[in-house]
């Protein structure tokens, strides 16, 4: 090869190289999207969005692949996901906790990595209601029990968490607010050892997913006392909800999918159109029921209002803890 | 007893059936690959391959997920034997005196220990699970945050023992490693230490840039300064089987290092890395010939090796028989069990008995499946070795950086890499070990968490450690081996300067 062609060569394909993104503006998608896990394998995002792109390949004709970029608690991912192009091609996959970032920023008066402002909801995927436990060696058999002792006694009682400011401990601070009453923190580094904390009695109560405590509830390790939901969850129709009790506390652990602002309208439209197919699937259903999930599909709509909501009770919760001292 | 056996043979029934023997296979194979290669590590490996199992059933998913988990410990020690990168973040240690033997030309011997030590330790494991799985989980569970404090406790006392060098080197590079381990969130109050404003250093410092740079990189910078023949070791078949003597030095390290990893896998937490490192102590402490070590001493190969596959079996303990992840990788497991509609928790061994029995079987069955895929390729591996320098080591570099990116998909943890590289170097030329340093950036934030959780336990009192049996019983040991070592200390009347200044003298 001689240094014309070369040039030439190399002329050509930067031209390509140039040309190409504007060809696949015609015609979204024209290659592979990613969706970016901010948690580490294994954690809700992941179990959601393994089957979800599953579903999605065959209908948007394009690889979806996972990427997972988890770190401090899920904000190395979403600060990847805010700051990446808004082509449609880089998604976010985030659960309830996404909404607390900016405000443990302003609570230690640091500049937000992210805010809301930072993405455009597309679809929420599923929701389930979060529920309370206590391991089989503590006496109580229903919330007002567990109330009146830990009034009696304040600090007494430890509850596990997946870390400070997390989906786990949110709601706990929520309940502990309205109930009025004071229990110690254990935070650990994620779901699975605060479920070892409650297990081994080094921590008596957690408030978990219903996904990640039914089996050790059905063998009789752990009791459900209460339910975060507005109704009973179907998974656990015995459980009575907070509501009931007289506590006016609601929270569940929602898993959905984000675009970074500034995506065309377009290309939001198309990806919740495709969403919402692969959502109806049987292939997902049936692999969110076997998680013990259940599919709460919203549009973009929908889940911009649901969002707005959602993230006042993270807000509160996050102020009702406060900065911690240690 | 004989219900077990009727079990496992029922067990067998299930997992010699072609198509999941196949999957076994498939699993085993993928996680060789996955070991082998630096950078795609288990816990991808099994994600991505996850929704490939969606056609497949319960069982036959299980099998295949948790051969390339059990696969990737037997490959992790490849890269660390021949090149010095670890594969795993729990072959650090391998680095030391398999990478010592490879340069002696033992490399095909280091190898084929390490593969047949994977052997013993998963297989023994395996027999473990089948046997007292139910009340050693039950154990496993009463291991809170005061009984991990004084185990780590226990570990810090090991790791005088560690180094190769004087116990004054150790202990500075030990505390530069808990130094390194501070970086990151602090879990209990949520501020964040030492990360200059970035999100990635929320998470502290990953352990693989760090070995990756201390080991792999800083030996290849220290190459160019030190005399370097363009003669390359390649040796004949018969010379890459370890000799008689080599097989006497490695079976009771093996043994040893496969209870203890056991004992230590089944714990939940990360501490499979540990016991390869409590292990190596272990072998240098008891060895006769404790100088060896650092130099290519067979025990410190096959002991640790032997030590994070017994860990990797054990962590199936409390996995299978109470539903509990003992890490992220039994966390994916897990999950990929929940997809297929088989709630993991205590009544898994009842409810799917079908499944249990298979799938511990086929543990057995894949076990002997990787030796026989990792004995074949010690010849194949080793050849790498007879690539000129200047080739090999610009790909050896390359490998480092596509490697250590591909952990957290992270150009910070790339730099970090770079600049432990750089650090690696000058340890070397000031001839300290790195390998402290890496324990104790392993063991700095699980110590501060579960010190921490301990005392809001307690109430900020120091005697939950002592009122606790399990706990009482480790702090026992480090109060034992304290006073041995000053026992001996005062009986050899020696002054410490004087043997300080008598190791010095011989390093240099």
């Amino acid at each position: 090869m001689d240094r014309r062609h070369f040039v030439a060569g190399s002329a050509a394909a930067a031209a390509a190289l140039t040309v190409r993104p504007s060809f696949g503006q015609d015609a979204y998608p024209s290659h592979a999207i990613t969706f970016i896990n901010p948690f580490p394998p294994g954690g809700a995002a992941d179990v959601v969005g393994r089957p979800l792109t599953a579903a999605l390949e065959p209908i948007i004709k394009q690889p979806c692949v996972i990427e997972t970029k988890a770190g401090a608690a899920g904000q190395v991912g979403g600060q990847v996901a805010a700051s990446a192009k808004p082509d449609g091609y880089t998604l976010l996959i985030h659960i309830v906790s996404i909404s607390g970032f900016a405000e443990v920023d302003k609570l230690f008066g640091r500049t937000p990595k992210f805010t809301r402002a930072d993405f455009i909801p597309i679809a929420r995927l599923t929701a389930g209601p979060m529920v309370l436990v206590v391991n089989d060696q503590q006496p109580y058999k229903n919330i007002k029990e567990l109330v009146e002792d830990a009034k009696k006694n304040p600090d007494k009682l430890i509850f596990s968490s997946s870390g400070l400011y997390g989906a786990l401990h949110l709601p706990t601070a929520l309940f502990m607010k309205a109930a009025g009453i004071k229990m110690k923190h254990l935070p650990t580094n994620g779901g699975g050892p605060a479920l070892t904390a409650i297990l081994g009695n080094n921590a008596q109560v957690l408030v978990s997913s219903i996904a990640a405590a039914s089996a050790q509830v059905k063998a009789g390790k752990l009791k459900a006392l209460a339910c975060f939901g507005n109704k009973r969850a179907a998974a656990m129709p015995d459980v009575p909800t907070l509501k009931e009790s007289g506590y006016d506390v609601e929270f569940s652990l929602w898993v959905g999918v984000f675009a970074p602002k500034g995506t065309p309208a377009p290309i939001v439209k198309t990806l919740g159109d495709n969403i919402k197919k692969a959502a109806d699937t049987d292939q997902f259903k049936t692999a969110i029921k076997n998680l013990g999930d259940e599919v709460a599909y919203l549009d973009s709509a929908g889940f911009a209002k649901f969002w707005d909501e959602d993230a006042k009770r993270v807000e509160a919760a996050v102020q009702s803890i406060g900065r911690v001292q240690g | 007893m004989e219900a077990t056996l009727l079990s496992l043979a029922h067990g067998f029934s299930v997992a010699l059936q072609p198509d999941n023997l196949w999957y076994a296979f498939l699993g085993c194979l993928v996680g060789t690959l996955v070991g082998v290669l630096p950078g795609i590590g288990p816990l991808s490996g099994i994600s991505i391959l996850l929704p490939v199992t969606f056609g497949l059933n319960a069982t036959q998913a299980v099998i295949m997920l948790a051969g390339i988990y059990y696969g990737s410990q037997y490959g992790g020690s490849t890269t660390s034997i021949l090149m010095r990168i670890p594969g795993e973040a729990a072959s650090v240690i391998t680095c030391i005196d398999g990478n010592a033997m490879a340069r002696r030309g033992r490399a095909g011997a280091a190898l084929c220990i390490a593969a047949v030590g994977s052997f013993v330790a998963g297989t023994f494991g395996l027999l473990m699970l089948t046997v007292i799985a139910p009340p050693l989980a039950t154990i496993a569970l009463r291991f809170g945050p005061p009984e991990y404090t004084a185990l780590l406790v226990l570990g810090l006392i090991f790791l005088a023992y560690m180094s190769s060098t004087s116990l004054v080197r150790t202990l500075l590079m030990a505390c530069l490693g808990l130094v390194f381990g501070m970086i990151g969130i602090d879990n209990m109050t949520g501020h964040f230490r030492y990360s200059f404003d970035l999100a990635e250093l929320g998470d502290g410092i990953g352990i693989v840039p760090v070995a990756v740079g201390l080991f792999g990189l800083g030996e290849i910078l220290a190459t160019p300064s030190k005399h370097v023949t363009g003669e390359v070791i390649s040796p004949k078949f018969r010379e890459m089987l370890p000799t008689r003597q080599e097989w006497r030095e490695a079976i009771w390290p093996i043994g040893r290092g496969s209870l203890l990893g056991f004992l230590i896998g089944i714990i939940p937490g990360s501490a499979h890395i540990i016991s390869s490192f409590l292990s190596y102590a272990l072998e240098k402490r008891i060895s006769k010939h404790p100088e060896k070590f650092g130099k290519g001493a067979v025990a410190g190969v096959a002991g640790p090796e032997s030590a994070n596959n017994g860990a990797s079996t054990g962590a199936f303990v409390p996995m299978l028989s109470l539903g509990i992840p003992t890490g992220p990788i039994t966390a994916v497991l897990i999950g990929a069990l929940m997809i297929h509609g088989v709630p993991a928790g205590p009544q898994l061994v009842s409810d799917h008995r079908d499944l249990f029995w298979g799938f511990v079987a086929s543990m057995y069955v894949g076990n002997v499946m990787l030796l026989a895929l990792n004995l074949p390729m010690v010849g194949l591996f080793v050849s790498v070795l007879r690539i000129p320098y200047a080739y090999l080591y610009p790909l050896i570099i390359m490998f480092c950086i596509v490697g250590v990116y591909e952990v957290n998909h992270s150009i910070v943890d790339v730099w970090i890499m770079l600049i432990m590289g750089l650090i690696g170097y000058a340890l070397r030329k000031f001839s300290f070990d790195p390998a402290p340093l890496v324990l104790g950036l392993v063991i700095a934030p699980i110590f501060e968490q579960s010190l921490r959780q301990s005392l809001i336990m307690s109430n900020g009192n120091y005697f939950i450690f002592f009122d606790r049996p399990i706990a009482l019983g480790l702090m026992l040991v480090c109060a034992i081996l304290l006073g041995l070592s000053a026992l001996s200390f005062v009986l050899k009347r020696k002054d410490w300067r004087d043997r300080l200044a008598k190791v010095e003298a011989g390093e240099g």
